[in-house]
């Protein structure tokens, strides 16, 4: 008993000073955590307090069960919200991460420039959605610059297709030549591929000023994209054609994000693999799939889930395109919460509290599903 | 890597030629794609910032090179602003002071000789704000158009506006506004002075109930009185008409709008200056939204408003995160796990949209429908304390404990000692929530109640609203672009910032 008693003490000394750490670190915490359970800890509880009551934000709320779930699973626009969610995140993540992916191994390069092009790239991401939800808006209009690429795409496609076809044949002629000579070129071996596209060029031009192949007229392409159009499989409609232009457009500034991610990533793998695996004889996209896709999966798997996250809770450029487009077209499970939030006269803010809660769960349970079948990157 | 492999084969059979040739096209290729990924990826801004600039963004089809970009056209601008309202950047139209306008009409001999009938016509913007009626140029300027030359079946027609002052008095001119009138017409000064205006003129006297508050005019100072110059234009909006047959072949600027299978030309500002012809969307963007009671602009507010917005996050951030950041990474407490998982991954992980309702109720019942409740709703970003938390985990411990040693306390070490060391990681903190702030649509667009209170996001879209229904794209461009030219400045200055930060967060996952 005597031993015990100057070590007892020393536990004492050590709680003391334990406790004075924790209120240090409680305190550094405080602005963070005393706003996080106010805006989103209460908030959270509340909009399931919310999605169980007939709260329209004048009535006092009162408990009526799960009568709100029932309404909202049982409203058509609702049910649009989620089909038009659900198809825009995987359709967007896929789009992206296989761009994005695809982009950031062709240009795996060390060469000079390249930090410009990067800058220059990583413009679309900078800038807000507004910005570039009102940009396409401009580009989509039915006689907008989108159609007239279109158009001039027609117009100039014999010569483009002619351009290719020569492309084509002098290649594959030259390969073969060298082929002969023993040299080893592969089929898309650069510097023939320049003379190619060269005697390419020359062959449409001399084609075109004798009138062989030319330029066609053709009506300007005259489609209207923000309209109630969709592309239906069996009958049931499932991508509208607005929310593909929104698909297209979310591609178009978060590839260039991602791909640096991938980049990254690329950079971080070591050469000696694809030595390996260019001594057991592997072909490129043999290299792709086994030794790059693998190890990028740490990349993949945060690239995926930021893409899911986000993309689930799209927002921005439905309330931008707003009416131009009809509602239907392109309402999300966010833009569902956020209009019954705000309906006028007696909101059903009970229902727009569950469609909120089943937008989180589907959230939750996408990155669950994620983490528990997709190898989760070690934790730093 | 067939690279590698073909390399290698090609240098067994000592072909080196072969190979520096392959590499230097390999090369070649690779910026032939950049190139082509550069015009796709800023392609829609070059093309929204040109078209920004266009007297109709919407032409079809749309041309690369116009007149508001020529050299020739930005000049003729220039002294056209000079001559109608003595400044060639502002342009307008003023008291006492002509214009001369050239239009060049082709009349074959079987058609009409007569010459074209030019008159002017009146411009009222649409606008958020309520806007009333200003004067009109065309009730103001006389027109004369005269023939001066002739070669072939082209004559060259000399138009002259000319704007005769409504006063013969002499003496200091001032720009002043006019204020409500009760039974004199009355003016307030630069200086903020009201003063009487005097109508000492038949003509002027006409105009006096024609004259609505808020107008901005021209007087002069004369033995204590302010005489009535005249109104001041901002736009000088012409139109010339041709008889069938005759054609417009030429004029001092192209015309905005031709219609009426091209026998009537609209001229949207004769009296342009260089920011009126090349920049007039962006003008607009000011002007038009300018409420002309307060003389604030809406778009400028927005402006403010977005930047004071910015600041304060950035602010609240750079010390709230870090020191949070700080204290999970360094001290060990119980609940520190969960803190961490709770607070700091999963909030990133739930929609914003469920606290919607909760946010809102509750912000509104403290009156805080405003900026600051936007701020406190926003006011330490959970991503910032993660990013500032695997900072501090990655610095060496030594320096706080020669601190501790030193005798100094937690707050003294993380204040003094690891903060200043924190500086890339509180860039690239202050620099996402920047952008994050600057870009942010949703809580502004659910926060902000009234048009003066918006952030650029809410404003633009509230432009688009009205505008985007009448395809008048030149303003929403025009306030898009202004709206992106913050953010890129920052990133142009930080970019080294923006590109490592992203990649490195990606990697550590």
């Amino acid at each position: 008993m005597t031993v015990t008693n100057p070590t007892a003490k020393r536990p004492k000394a050590a709680r003391s000073k334990q406790s004075q750490t924790t209120t240090t670190a409680l305190l550094f915490l405080a602005p963070f955590l005393i706003t996080t359970l106010i805006f989103f800890f209460y908030a959270f509880a509340r909009a399931i307090y919310y999605s169980f009551t007939d709260f329209n934000l004048f009535n006092t709320p009162k408990l009526i069960g799960i009568k709100p779930y029932v309404d909202v699973l049982a409203d058509p626009s609702f049910r649009r919200a989620l089909a038009n969610s659900l198809i825009f995140a995987i359709v967007t993540t896929t789009l992206q991460t296989v761009f994005s992916l695809l982009m950031a191994v062709a240009l795996n390069n060390k060469i000079r420039g390249m930090a410009f092009f990067r800058s220059a790239w990583y413009m679309p991401s900078i800038t807000s959605s507004v910005v570039i939800t009102l940009i396409f808006l401009w580009l989509f209009q039915r006689r907008g610059i989108a159609n007239y690429l279109i158009t001039q795409w027609q117009a100039y496609q014999p010569l483009i297709l002619t351009f290719l076809g020569v492309l084509l044949v002098v290649q594959i002629v030259q390969v073969l030549w060298e082929r002969s000579r023993r040299l080893p070129a592969s089929w898309i071996d650069p510097a023939l591929a320049a003379v190619s596209a060269l005697i390419a060029l020359v062959v449409v031009f001399v084609l075109n000023s004798t009138g062989v192949v030319g330029v066609r007229e053709v009506a300007p392409y005259d489609v209207q994209y923000f309209a109630d159009r969709w592309i239906s499989i069996g009958g049931v409609r499932v991508l509208s054609i607005p929310l593909l232009v929104i698909i297209i457009q979310n591609t178009f500034t978060t590839v260039p994000t991602l791909m640096l991610f991938f980049l990254a990533g690329l950079q971080s793998i070591p050469g000696s693999l694809y030595e390996a695996a260019d001594i057991d004889g592997a072909t490129p996209f043999q290299k792709l799939m086994n030794v790059t896709v693998p190890m990028l999966r740490p990349v993949t798997f945060y690239v995926v889930t930021v893409g899911l996250i986000g993309t689930m809770q799209m927002f921005d450029q439905v309330a931008v395109i707003g009416s131009a487009a009809p509602q239907d077209t392109l309402i999300t499970l966010a833009f569902y919460v956020y209009t019954n939030t705000f309906k006028n006269g007696a909101a059903p803010v009970n229902m727009a509290s569950a469609a909120a809660i089943i937008l989180a769960l589907i959230i939750l349970s996408m990155v669950f599903v994620q983490r528990k079948f997709f190898v989760a990157p070690e934790a730093n | 890597m067939t690279a590698i492999q073909a390399e290698r084969r090609a240098a067994a059979s000592g072909n080196d030629a072969w190979l520096t040739r392959r590499r230097w096209a390999r090369a070649g290729w690779l910026y032939v794609f950049m190139l082509v990924m550069s015009f796709f990826f800023l392609g829609p801004f070059l093309m929204g910032l040109l078209s920004s600039m266009k007297d109709n963004p919407n032409e079809y089809p749309p041309k690369v090179i116009i007149p508001q970009l020529t050299a020739q056209y930005v000049s003729r601008a220039y002294n056209l602003g000079i001559q109608g309202g003595n400044s060639g950047w502002n342009g307008g139209l003023t008291p006492g002071r002509q214009v001369t306008f050239d239009v060049s009409v082709r009349s074959p001999a079987d058609a009409p000789q007569d010459a074209p009938a030019v008159s002017l016509f009146p411009y009222q913007p649409v606008s958020l704000v309520a806007i009333a009626r200003q004067a009109q140029a065309k009730d103001y300027a006389k027109l004369n158009t005269v023939q001066v030359s002739q070669s072939g079946d082209t004559k060259v027609y000399r138009t002259t506006v000319a704007y005769p002052s409504l006063t013969a008095q002499t003496g200091e001119v001032i720009r002043a506004k006019l204020t409500t009138p009760d039974s004199d017409v009355k003016a307030q000064l630069p200086s903020g002075e009201i003063v009487k205006v005097t109508l000492d003129t038949p003509a002027a006297q006409e105009k006096q109930y024609e004259l609505s508050e808020s107008q901005k005019v021209e007087l002069v100072k004369a033995g204590g009185n302010y005489y009535l110059r005249g109104p001041l234009f901002e736009r000088t909006p012409m139109q010339v008409d041709v008889q069938r047959g005759q054609s417009i072949v030429d004029s001092t600027l192209p015309p905005s709008d031709k219609q009426n299978f091209d026998r009537s030309f609209a001229f949207r500002n004769v009296t342009p200056g260089i920011l009126g012809y090349t920049f007039n969307n962006y003008r607009r963007a000011f002007n038009e939204t300018m409420d002309p009671k307060s003389g604030r602009s809406l778009f400028f507010s927005w402006v403010l408003n977005s930047f004071l917005y910015a600041f304060l996050r950035v602010a609240s951030a750079v010390l709230f995160c870090s020191l949070a950041g700080y204290a999970l990474a360094r001290f060990e407490f119980p609940g520190k796990n969960l803190i961490f998982l709770g607070a700091v991954l999963f909030v990133q992980m739930v929609p914003t949209q469920v606290n919607l309702v909760s946010n809102y109720v509750l912000l509104k019942d403290l009156h805080l429908l405003n900026l600051w409740g936007l701020w406190f709703n926003g006011l330490v970003a959970a991503g910032g304390v993660f990013l500032m938390k695997q900072f501090f985990e990655g610095m060496p411990k030594e320096l706080e404990e020669s601190a501790s040693i030193d005798g100094a306390g937690p707050f003294t070490t993380f204040w003094q000692v690891m903060l200043p060391q924190a500086g890339p990681a509180l860039i690239a903190l202050a620099i996402t929530q920047f952008q994050g702030a600057w870009n942010d649509f949703f809580w502004p667009l659910v926060l902000l109640r009234q048009n003066t209170d918006f952030t650029l996001t809410v404003g633009l879209s509230s432009f688009s609203q009205l505008y985007g229904g009448q395809g008048d794209y030149g303003l929403i461009l025009a306030g898009a672009i202004l709206s992106a030219i913050p953010v890129i400045i920052v990133f142009i200055i930080f970019q080294r910032y923006f590109v490592d930060t992203g990649s490195d967060s990606a990697v550590k996952g």
